[in-house]
C-alpha cells in the first residue's frame, strides 16, 4: 500500500445501467392511448343504450334483442356481440399489457428513492395503475354478473334464447330482469356504483394521457379534447353510477 | 432564523449514504437555498470537517448547474425556480431541510449531492443538436422565419438542461427535455432539415436512458425554465410524424 491512501469513496467511477427498453415506451403509450380511447367510446354507447331502462322493461329486452339479431342473416346470432368482444378483449389485453410494462419500467427508472411531495393533482396520475386493477376486477364481475350469469350473479339470471320463425329469429332476452335482479342486492348496487367513479376517474386522467400520447401540441386541440373527456367522465359517472341505486331504492323495478 | 437541515452526505459514487444532521443557529432570510450551503460549508471547515459537495456556478439561474432536492420537490419549495433563485425569505414557514441529491436511476451520485447528468448529455448527442454547414454567415432575411415562430422556439430553447425534470418524474422520465429540444429545433429553419431523424434518434436515447410518461405533469412544476407540459406531446408528435414521413423521406 502507497503512503497516499485512497480519500474514501474517491476515485470510485460512476456507473449508470442502460435501460434499453423495447418495444418503445412512445409505442407503448400510444397503444394505451388507442385502446383507452376505443374503451371510452365503448362504455359510452353502452351507457346510452343502459337509459333504456327508463323506457321500461319491453323496450330494454327490446334493444337486448336487436343487438343479438343485428344485420341478421349477414351475421348470425350475437354476431355484433361476438365480434365487439373479440375487439374489446384484444383491447384490453393490449392495455393491461402496456400499462404494466409502463409501471414496471417507470419503477426501474427512477431507482430505490421514490418521489416525495408531489402535488395534488399528481395522484391522478398515480393511482391510475390501482384503478386498472380495480376496473379490471369490475369488467370480471360485470360478465360474471349480467352475461355469462354464474358466480356472483343473481339466482333469477336467465339467459338470452332464440327460435326461429320461418325467416325471423325471434329472441327471448331477460336482460332487464336479470339487472333488476342484480342490482336488488345492496351489496351489488353499491359495488357497481362504486366502480362508476373509479371509471370516471380513470377517463379524466386517461383522457389527458392520449391527447399527449396522439402528439396534440395544438393549446386549443388540447383544451376542448379534456373538457370533451372530463365531461364524458362525468356524464358516464353520473349516469351509471345513478341506475343500480334507482333499482335498489325501487325507483326502478 | 433557526433552521434544521437533514443532509444527504456520500463519499463516492460506490459508498453508502446517509443524512447528516446541521443546526444553523443564525441564517438570513435573505439568503439563498445555496448561500445557506455555503455558510452550512465555512462552519464544517472551521470545525474541521469536510465540506458538502454541491454544484453551482452563475447563480442566476441560467447555466443549469446547481439543483438538489429539497424536502423532496426539485430545488426547492418554490415552483419553476432554480435552487440558486430560491430564498429563505420566500418560505420563512419552512425550518426544517431534508436535502438530498436528485433522485433516479439516470443520475448516479458522484459525491454528496453532485450527481452525473451524463445522460442528458447523451441525448443531445444524439438529437439535440443541428447538423449544417454554415460557411460564412448569411444576410439576415434570406431565411425568413416570422416572429411568433421564433418566440415559440424561443420558449423551448430556454431550458438550462438542468435535470430537475427527471427528478421530479416518478417514472424518472426525460420526455420535457427531450420535448423542448425537438420543439425548439423543429421550428427553425437549420433545425427543420433534420427533424425525422431528430426525433427518431431520441426517442431512441430516451428507450436507453429514461423511464416512460405517465403524465403526472411534476416535470413542468419544477422546470425552472418554464417548459410546457406541451412538450411531452412534442416528443410523441415528432416521433409519429416521422414514422408518416417515411425513413426515405428527403427530409429525413
Ligand atoms: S426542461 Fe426544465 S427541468 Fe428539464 S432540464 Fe430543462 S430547464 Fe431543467
Ligand atoms: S447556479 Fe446556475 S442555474 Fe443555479
Amino acid at each position: 500500500m502507497s503512503v497516499i491512501e485512497k480519500a474514501r469513496g474517491q476515485g470510485d467511477t460512476v456507473v449508470r445501467p442502460k435501460l434499453n427498453q423495447h418495444p418503445s415506451n412512445v409505442t407503448l403509450k400510444l397503444i394505451m392511448a388507442a385502446t383507452g380511447t376505443i374503451f371510452v367510446l365503448f362504455v359510452f354507447v353502452h351507457m346510452v343504450g343502459n337509459l333504456k331502462l327508463f323506457l321500461g322493461a319491453e323496450d330494454y329486452n327490446a334493444y337486448a334483442a336487436f343487438l343479438r339479431t343485428f344485420l341478421f342473416p349477414f351475421l348470425p346470432y350475437e354476431g355484433l356481440l361476438w365480434v365487439m368482444r373479440l375487439a374489446l378483449g384484444v383491447s384490453l389485453i393490449l392495455h393491461v399489457w402496456a400499462g404494466l410494462t409502463i409501471h414496471a419500467r417507470g419503477r426501474k427508472a427512477r431507482g430505490k428513492f421514490s418521489r416525495k411531495g408531489m402535488k395534488k393533482k399528481a395522484w391522478f396520475a398515480k393511482y391510475m395503475v390501482v384503478e386498472g386493477v380495480l376496473l379490471f376486477v369490475f369488467i370480471i364481475v360485470h360478465l360474471l354478473d349480467l352475461t355469462i350469469g354464474r358466480g356472483v350473479a343473481s339466482s333469477e339470471f336467465e339467459e338470452a334464447t332464440y327460435e326461429m320463425v320461418g325467416n325471423q329469429m325471434v329472441v327471448h332476452a331477460h336482460a332487464y330482469e336479470n339487472l333488476v335482479a342484480s342490482f336488488s342486492r345492496p351489496w351489488m348496487a353499491a359495488f357497481y356504483t362504486l366502480l362508476m367513479v373509479v371509471v370516471a376517474l380513470h377517463i379524466g386522467q386517461g383522457g389527458w394521457n392520449a391527447i399527449n400520447d396522439f402528439g396534440g401540441t395544438g393549446p386549443r386541440l388540447r383544451k376542448i379534447w379534456l373538457i370533451a373527456f372530463l365531461l364524458i367522465a362525468l356524464i358516464i359517472m353520473v349516469c351509471n353510477g345513478a341506475l343500480p341505486m334507482l333499482v335498489l331504492f325501487g325507483v326502478i323495478s | 432564523m433557526k433552521v434544521t437541515l437533514d443532509i444527504w452526505r456520500q463519499d463516492g459514487p460506490d459508498a453508502e449514504g446517509y443524512f447528516e444532521t446541521h443546526v444553523m443557529e443564525d441564517v438570513e432570510p435573505e439568503l439563498s437555498l445555496l448561500e445557506m450551503l455555503d455558510q452550512l460549508n465555512d462552519e464544517i471547515v472551521e470545525a474541521g470537517g469536510e465540506p458538502i459537495v454541491f454544484e453551482s456556478d452563475c447563480r442566476e439561474g441560467v447555466c443549469g448547474c446547481c439543483g438538489f432536492l429539497v424536502n423532496g420537490k426539485p430545488h426547492g419549495p418554490l415552483a419553476n425556480t432554480p435552487a440558486c433563485r430560491q430564498h429563505l425569505r420566500s418560505f420563512p414557514e419552512v425550518t426544517h431541510f431534508t436535502i438530498e441529491p436528485f433522485r433516479s436511476a439516470a443520475f448516479p451520485v458522484i459525491r454528496d449531492l453532485a450527481i452525473d447528468r451524463a445522460a442528458l448529455d447523451e441525448l443531445v448527442e444524439a438529437a439535440g443538436h443541428v447538423n449544417v454547414m454554415t460557411g460564412t454567415a448569411p444576410d439576415a432575411d434570406t431565411v425568413p422565419q416570422d416572429h411568433l415562430t421564433a418566440e415559440q422556439a424561443m420558449d423551448y430553447a430556454i431550458c438550462i438542461g438542468c435535470g430537475a425534470c427527471v427528478a421530479a418524474c416518478p417514472n424518472g422520465a426525460a420526455m420535457l427535455f427531450a420535448g423542448a429540444k425537438l420543439a425548439h429545433l423543429a421550428k427553425m429553419p437549420q433545425g427543420k432539415q433534420e427533424r425525422s431523424r431528430r426525433a427518431r434518434k431520441m426517442v431512441s436515447m430516451l428507450d436507453e436512458n429514461f423511464g416512460p410518461c405517465s403524465l403526472y405533469g411534476e416535470c413542468a412544476v419544477s422546470c425552472p425554465a418554464g417548459i410546457s407540459l406541451t412538450a411531452i406531446a412534442t416528443v410523441n408528435k415528432e416521433r409519429w410524424r416521422s414514422v408518416l414521413r417515411g425513413r426515405h423521406s428527403r427530409e429525413t
